[in-house]
Parts: C-alpha cells; sequence; structure tokens
C-alpha cells in the first residue's frame, strides 16, 4: 500500500506552548486513521497543517507525494475536509452550498441531490441551512467535503454531538468512501466508533503521539483479556465472578468454576481503546 | 488567480448580500429614497425677496432696477395692511416709506419705518436697514457714509446659484457609496465568524482570489447603486466619462474602506460600530456641498473631500477633465492605498 500521508516531525507552537510536538507517522491510500485525543492534545492543529490552513513550524507533511507547505492548492483540490464546528452558509439552501463548492473545486456535471441523497437530506436540500437541525449540518457538511471525491477525506469530529441516526449516517459514508478507496483521516472522541471504522489509530496527547497501531494490536499490547461469569448462589441470587485470560492458572480457574458453581452466563471481555488510552496517558479522552 | 472561481464567489457575494435583509433593505430603500428626497426638493433657487410697502411711491424707475434684481414690492394701502401682510406670512419685511420731497422740504427728519416679523433674523433686519438706507440715498440724491467690506468664503460661485436638489446629488451618490462600506465589512466580518473563510481556503481557490472577489463584487454594487441614482435624477449630464471615473474611485475607496473596517471587526454589531466611526468622518468634507466655506482647509486630508469637490464640480458647474483632473488623481491615490492597506489588514487577520 503507497503512503497517501506522510507525516515527519511536524512541530506547531503557539506562543509558548507546543501545541503539537515532533510527530511522525504515515496514512497508507484507502486506509481509515482514527486521530484520537482529548480536547486540547493537538488533534485539530494537525489536521489544519495537513489541509494547508497552517504552516508548521518545523518537519514536513506529504499528501499525495506533494509537500502541503509548497503545493499547497494542488493537494487541496484533491483533499475532502469537514470541520468541527459548523460552517456553512446558513442563508443558502443545501443544495446552493453543495454547487458553490462543486464550482470551486471545478467539478463538471456535478449533481447536488445525488449527493444530498447519500447523506439523507434529499428532502430538505432546497432549504435554507439555518431551518437545518445540527445533525443535519454536519451531514452537510460531510456531503460537502465530498464533492470533489476526494483522495483523502478529513473528517474532524464528524458525530460529536449528533443525535443516532445522523451519526449513523455519517458512519455509513466513511465505509462507502472507504470502499471507493479514499483515505480517511478521522479525529473523534467516540472509541466505539474509531474502533469500527478505523484501520489503525494513533493517540495523541499533548501533542505527541503516544501509540498508533490496529486497534485489536493496541488492545493485545496493553489490554487484558477477561471474562466476566455469572453465577447463581445459594440463596438464589446471581453474583458475578471475573477471570483473566492468557494467565498461567486460567484453565484452571475455568474448570473449578465449572465445577462448583452454577453458571448462568458467560461473556468474554476485551480492553476498550478507551481504556488503553487511560493506561498509556493516565488520562481520559473525554473530559 | 482564475476568473472563474471569483466570479463565482462573487455570485454567492451578491446572493448573500440581498438575503441579509438589513442591507436588502438599506439598498433598496436607500436608492428608492434618495431618488425620491431628490424629486422633492425644490428644482429653482428662489432669490426673490418679498417686501410690504406702504407710503408714497417710489420712482418708478428705481422701483423697477429692484424689481429686476429679485425684490417685489406688494403695496399696501394702510399701516394696518402693511402690518397684516406680514400676521399673514406674505412678506417678512413691511416699510412704511413717507413722502421724502416734502419732509425735505419742510427740513423735518426722514424716518423709513421698517417693520419685522418676530422670528426675522437680527443679521438679516441690519441687512434690511442698510439696504433702505442705500435707497433713501438714491432717492434724495445725498451721499451716505456707510462702508462695506465683503469676504467670500471659498470659491465665490456668485451668479451660480445651485437648487438646492441639485447640490444634494453628490451628497445623496456618497451616502450610498459609504453605505456599500458597511456591506463589504459585513460580509467579510460574516465569512470569518461563520468560519466559511476556512472552508474556501481549503479549495483550490486562493486567499488573494477572495479578496479581489469581495472588491469586484463590492466595487460593482457600489458603483452600480450610485449610477442608479445618478441616472434616476438626471445627474449624468453631458459629460458622463469624469463623473462614472469618479464614482468608479468613490466605490474603490470605500471598498478599501470597508476591507479595513472588516478587518478590525468581530461580529456584525462591531462593523455598525466601527463602519460608523469612519463614516461620521468621512462625511464632514460633505458639510461643504451645503454650507460651502464652511471648514476650513484641513479637510483636504480627508479622502472624501476629493470625492464630493470632484462629483460637486462636475455635478454642478459642468467641470470637464481639465477642471477635476488634480482631484482625480488625489482620489485615485488614495482609493488604490486605501485598497491596498485594508488587503493587508485582512491577510494579517486571516494568517
Amino acid at each position: 500500500m503507497s503512503e497517501a500521508i506522510v507525516v515527519k516531525n511536524l512541530v506547531y507552537r503557539y506562543g509558548e506552548l507546543t501545541a503539537v510536538n515532533d510527530i511522525s507517522f504515515n496514512v497508507g491510500r484507502g486506509e481509515v486513521l482514527g486521530f484520537l485525543g482529548p480536547n486540547g492534545a493537538g488533534k485539530s492543529t494537525t489536521i489544519k497543517m495537513l489541509t494547508g490552513q497552517m504552516r508548521p513550524h518545523e518537519g514536513e507533511a506529504i499528501l499525495l507525494g506533494m509537500d502541503i507547505t509548497k503545493q499547497t492548492k494542488q493537494v487541496q483540490a484533491q483533499i475532502g475536509v469537514s470541520f468541527e464546528a459548523t460552517n456553512l452558509y446558513e442563508q443558502m439552501s443545501g443544495v446552493e452550498n453543495l454547487k458553490l463548492f462543486a464550482r470551486l473545486f471545478g467539478v463538471k456535471d456535478f449533481k447536488a441531490e445525488a449527493l444530498l441523497e447519500r447523506v439523507g437530506l434529499a428532502e430538505r436540500g432546497r432549504d435554507k441551512v439555518e431551518r437545518y437541525s445540527k445533525g443535519m449540518k454536519q451531514r452537510l457538511m460531510v456531503a460537502r467535503s465530498l464533492v470533489n471525491r476526494p483522495q483523502i477525506l478529513f473528517l474532524d469530529e464528524p458525530t460529536e454531538g449528533l443525535d443516532p441516526t445522523s451519526a449513523a449516517a455519517i458512519r455509513r459514508i466513511v465505509e462507502e468512501e472507504r470502499e471507493r478507496g479514499a483515505t480517511i483521516f478521522l479525529t473523534t472522541h467516540d472509541m466505539l466508533e474509531a474502533d469500527k471504522l478505523a484501520d489503525r489509530v494513533a493517540f495523541i496527547n499533548q501533542g505527541k503521539i503516544v501509540a498508533l497501531d490496529r486497534p485489536a494490536v493496541l488492545k493485545q499490547a496493553y489490554g487484558q483479556r477477561k471474562v466476566l461469569v455469572e453465577v447463581l448462589t445459594a440463596e438464589g441470587e446471581t453474583e458475578k465472578r471475573e477471570i483473566t485470560l492468557d494467565e498461567a492458572d486460567t484453565p484452571a480457574q475455568m474448570e473449578k468454576l465449572f465445577a462448583n458453581e452454577k453458571v448462568v452466563t458467560v461473556h468474554s471481555e476485551e480492553a476498550t481503546l478507551e481504556d488503553i488510552f487511560i493506561e498509556i496517558t493516565g488520562r481520559r479522552l473525554v473530559g | 488567480m482564475s476568473l472563474d472561481l471569483i466570479w463565482t464567489l462573487v455570485c454567492k457575494d451578491i446572493v448573500l448580500y440581498f438575503r441579509n435583509p438589513f442591507f436588502a433593505f438599506v439598498t433598496v430603500i436607500g436608492v428608492v429614497a434618495y431618488v425620491a428626497i431628490y424629486f422633492v426638493m425644490p428644482d429653482s433657487v428662489d432669490e426673490r425677496l418679498d417686501i410690504g410697502l406702504y407710503g408714497p411711491s417710489l420712482p418708478a424707475a428705481l422701483a423697477a432696477e429692484f424689481e429686476e434684481g429679485g425684490i417685489v414690492f406688494h403695496r399696501k394701502e394702510s399701516t394696518r395692511d402693511l402690518r397684516q401682510g406680514i400676521v399673514s406670512d406674505e412678506y417678512e419685511v413691511g416699510v412704511f416709506w413717507p413722502d421724502l420731497g416734502a419732509a425735505v422740504a419742510n427740513d423735518e427728519p426722514v424716518v423709513v419705518e421698517l417693520i419685522f416679523a418676530n422670528d426675522f433674523p437680527t443679521d438679516m433686519r441690519e441687512a434690511y436697514q442698510l439696504m433702505f438706507q442705500e435707497i433713501a440715498l438714491g432717492v434724495l440724491g445725498q451721499p451716505l457714509l456707510i462702508e462695506a467690506t465683503e469676504e467670500v468664503l471659498g470659491p465665490d460661485m456668485a451668479g451660480q446659484q445651485i437648487p438646492l436638489r441639485e447640490r444634494l446629488v453628490p451628497l445623496m451618490v456618497i451616502f450610498i457609496l459609504m453605505t456599500e462600506m458597511l456591506g463589504v465589512a459585513s460580509l467579510i466580518s460574516g465569512e470569518v465568524e461563520a468560519g466559511t473563510i476556512r472552508a474556501l481556503l481549503v479549495t483550490p481557490l486562493r486567499v488573494e482570489g477572495f479578496f479581489v472577489a469581495k472588491a469586484v463584487m463590492s466595487v460593482g454594487l457600489a458603483f452600480g447603486q450610485a449610477m442608479i441614482i445618478l441616472v434616476a435624477v438626471g445627474g449624468v449630464g453631458e459629460r458622463p466619462l469624469p463623473l462614472i471615473a469618479t464614482i468608479l474611485c468613490g466605490a474603490i475607496l470605500v471598498t478599501g474602506i470597508g476591507f479595513m473596517v472588516g478587518s478590525v471587526a468581530r461580529d456584525m454589531m462591531s462593523v455598525m460600530a466601527w463602519g460608523m466611526v469612519f463614516m461620521i468622518v468621512l462625511s464632514i468634507p460633505l458639510t461643504t456641498l451645503l454650507m460651502p466655506g464652511l471648514l476650513g482647509p484641513w479637510i483636504q486630508v480627508l479622502p472624501t473631500y476629493y470625492l464630493a469637490d470632484t462629483m460637486h464640480q462636475l455635478s454642478n458647474f459642468e467641470a470637464g477633465w481639465s477642471d477635476v483632473s488634480g482631484n482625480l488623481l488625489i482620489l485615485l491615490v488614495y482609493s488604490v492605498v486605501f485598497l491596498g492597506v485594508g488587503m493587508v489588514a485582512l491577510r494579517r487577520k486571516f494568517q
């Protein structure tokens, strides 16, 4: 898999504060990278540098074989960006918003209605955006980022604060774009979303990438696999037992449990990305 | 810089401008109101003086001379009628004119009685006293020791009186231009406030293209509205080119100032606040259109002086290129400088 994004030693400072501190990573073509971190960790600053909105103070970012600081407009012609904060033309309709950006990207024969259909806004395409709900606006933002069929799609917290229907619509779009072959750079607070959508996840904390790998590998490396067992006591009540897997006495513990107790339910449980993030950084992703 | 991209943004901005209820209202109502005001204003200068007169008639030749000068005497049959004419607003000054010949023959003092309305200005009362002393001198043939000095403030436009509505035309055009300054500042501030500028600048559109599009839209709207007013009131005249050039420079000037306002303002309210500061300062030279000579030469440091003065010369005194070329050059320099400064200020803000 050739690389869509190559980041080397990227640094950005706001005065004395180093927001992004010497980060390096690659994202392959067609790959979905989940970029996870708490507020202020440096996620948005990284996206701004990768999309040419800000120039890095040090390091370089190569997108699609081009240096973003030197060939900014050539790169921007081939990427799509969905921002964290809503930034649509509220006095224009959904169709008008999409057509405007299609013209800016020079897209010929653009079908706004078809794109709106994909994000579930076909019925409201002629309404002014100011009348949209937050979820509808977010879906329109994602649709706008797709008008040029981008090779790299940057989605900054696309599902934050959305209703389940809107969040599901956006996840479906991410899946479709991955199938199309687009590279997706996804920042999110939602661990389950990242776990489900991302091929690899990067944890960023205080401007540094502290872990980057496939979710399964991270869970294997940092998490503990467990089995949760519910047993029925003599008093007729249920109690929970927890057995850690992958230890020397695990088989003996399991055997003893089934021999001596009346087992009601058995569930395997693996560490979540949230657990792993806490283990690595000592802080939570949200809050 | 792609013309397609710029045109796309210009179209978008025009749509947004007219979907902003405030600016749509101000633009349409402004143009209509200014044109309406023009046609409501008197189309001629009323220089006639109506004076009530009771007493022996003035010598016919002298009366005729005064009437040619715009004085109309209303002859009355009694002092009661003379006073009644003032009360009923037929005239503001009544004169009881004695028989000068009889008075002189009888060696009696000559008393010309002037009766004024109670709100008649004091300075004007003195002027009338002087005028009738002159008349008495003419009739009696005796010299009066009156010395008068005349000071003309500003260019001497004696004999070139302009109806108020014609005097208002440059004023209206400049106000329309300055309104557009608020419009462009508001559009820029709105792009920054809503974050749409960020979305635009991650497309192939360059920041220079964004500025050019805003400038084209603003200059076009300002120029278009100003020309609509001029055409509607028949103010284009026989030499339209210098007038068009002046309005174009004015449109560029207000666009530059609009950029500056947009660079310092954070939202619609601060656009209004900063815009008003600029508008008040830039409006100062416009007072000279209504009251020539009111302000000293210091107003020439303000760019709108050259806009107002040039338009005034072109609209009201049939001036041509040669008469206004100096003004126009200074105005052009001001316009380009303000546009440049405005763009630099905006660029700094976006970076």
